[in-house]
């Protein structure tokens, strides 16, 4: 549990920086834990939302709104809430529960995305691939999935900086992340300044890093 | 067949009957729920209501408290990075864009842990809480706000521009009434998002809902009954705001 600092003592108001070259193991071994956690849990949810946003935009009516409960579900309860189910009362250790809470949370806002995706997409098109003689499924798999695809690249980009974000929530169920490292130098040294700068740095270049390999991928599949 | 129940079937194929039978239901799962739920310790967990009430009114009051300094502080910014001279723009620009590529529990860290040593004086966990929401809530409601004053059209303001009004008139009375209608429904869902967020002041101990409920089960052990007390809460608080943006807007999407 993080304490903060009891007794401030003039000296210590002063900022001394060697301490992040002293914690870089900690620091990086905080960063790798939350690259991997967000890279898996960015590649869970898109499959897992891919899925329930294709099957929500079926035409069929309680699919639609089973699909549409599911999402309203997940969205509507915190992320730590669902984590601490997972960790607390099933007992699932800490790195499974904070995949797959943070996976199902955002699962849910990928859902979303998709499926105004493919609301996007004009419903004439539709009308013209049944009329050339196509299949419902070859008008979803040739027609809507291609376009789709090219449209949520924007915001799924969002949703893949809120991955990272919504990372740090972990360290409350003792996955040894960037920001659990963060209170651990924090609680050792009394240095949270130094160590909070150094991680708000290192989560912005994470969210950067994200940004423009989404916006090189946006103009790999632009259309011509 | 007789022609009742023959209107029953007929009813079914339209979306209004589906719309019904879906309802129905739902209705059904949530009893089945509640009668697979009846076993839980539930008389351990009936003493200490008044706790857990006073847990999520607190997260309430953080959230609605937190928002209302926010959309405060937040019209500044925002007119600053929309109509602000090149400098200031930058500025705002800058300060917005950092707070929301942080986490939000680095936000709450910092204002826990650093302000202290910034200002000197120790600042209680409740204090930082409803500060480092605030700032949240000031960040992302500047965007909601900037969209606000972009969905005016263009058009209007050059109208009003030809019919000799000042800037100061055009902001006042073309763009800021149209931008502020436009803008309820973001706002409220930005509510959603932060009522969401007072979640994760449960790491620097506000006796929030969740913290509330995370120490009654410290001292009863009854996880069921009370995560799914605080699932319910969540649940109930956010869909209740959800259904308000909706009651506003039926189109809007909901982004948080």
């Amino acid at each position: 549990m993080p304490r903060a600092p009891a007794a401030l003592k003039p000296k210590d108001a002063f900022v001394d920086w060697s301490i992040l070259w002293q914690y870089r193991g900690a620091f990086w071994s905080g960063f790798t834990v939350t690259v991997w956690l967000s890279a898996a849990c960015i590649v869970g949810s898109t499959i897992v939302g891919l899925l329930a946003g294709c099957l929500g935009s079926l035409p069929s009516f309680f699919l639609r709104r089973l699909i549409s409960a599911y999402t309203e579900l997940l969205r509507n309860i915190p992320l730590v809430v669902k984590l601490f189910f997972f960790y607390f009362v099933l007992g699932i250790p800490g790195i499974p529960a904070a995949l797959l809470a943070l996976t199902l949370h955002q699962s849910a806002y990928v859902a979303d995305v998709v499926t105004a995706g493919i609301r996007s997409i004009a419903r004439g098109q539709v009308d013209a691939g049944l009329s050339l003689g196509h299949g419902y499924w070859q008008i979803f798999r040739y027609l809507i999935i291609p376009q789709m695809l090219r449209i949520v690249i924007p915001p799924m980009t969002s949703q893949y900086v809120a991955i990272i974000k919504h990372s740090s929530v972990v360290g409350l169920v003792a996955v040894q992340d960037l920001t659990f490292q963060t209170q651990e130098i924090n609680v050792a040294t009394f240095r949270g300044f130094e160590a909070a700068t150094a991680t708000t740095v290192l989560y912005g270049l994470l969210a950067l890093a994200m940004i423009a390999a989404m916006a090189a991928l946006e103009k790999r599949f632009a259309w011509r | 067949m007789s022609g009742a129940s023959f209107a029953i079937v007929q009813s079914l194929r339209t979306e209004r009957g589906k719309e019904w039978l879906w309802r129905l239901g739902v209705l059904l799962v949530v009893i089945a729920g509640a009668y697979a739920a009846r076993d839980l310790e539930w008389g351990k967990v009936a003493a200490s209501w008044q706790f857990l009430l006073k847990g999520l009114g607190r997260s309430w009051l953080l959230a609605l408290a937190s928002i209302f300094v926010g959309a405060v502080a937040a019209f500044p910014l925002a007119l600053a990075r929309v109509y602000g001279p090149t400098g200031v723009r930058h500025a705002a620009t800058a300060l917005i864009e950092t707070v929301r590529s942080i986490p939000e529990l680095m936000i709450i860290f910092w204002v826990y842990f650093t302000l202290p040593l910034v200002i000197g004086a120790q600042v209680d966990s409740w204090e930082a809480a409803l500060g480092s929401l605030s700032v949240i809530a000031a960040a992302y409601l500047a965007e909601v706000i900037r969209a606000g004053l972009y969905s005016v059209p263009r058009g209007q303001i050059e109208a009003a521009e030809t019919t000799g009004m000042s800037r100061l008139h055009i902001f006042l009375h073309v763009v800021l009434p149209q931008a502020l209608r436009n803008m309820v429904p973001a706002l409220i869902a930005q509510l959603v998002a932060l009522f969401k967020t007072t979640s994760l002041v449960y790491a620097i101990g506000v006796m929030e809902f969740l913290r509330s409920v995370t120490v009654i089960n410290n001292t009863l052990f009854a996880p069921y009954p009370l995560y799914l007390i605080l699932a319910l809460g969540y649940f109930v608080s956010c869909f209740a705001i959800t259904r308000l943006v909706r009651w506003f807007d039926p189109k809007y999407q909901l982004v948080d």
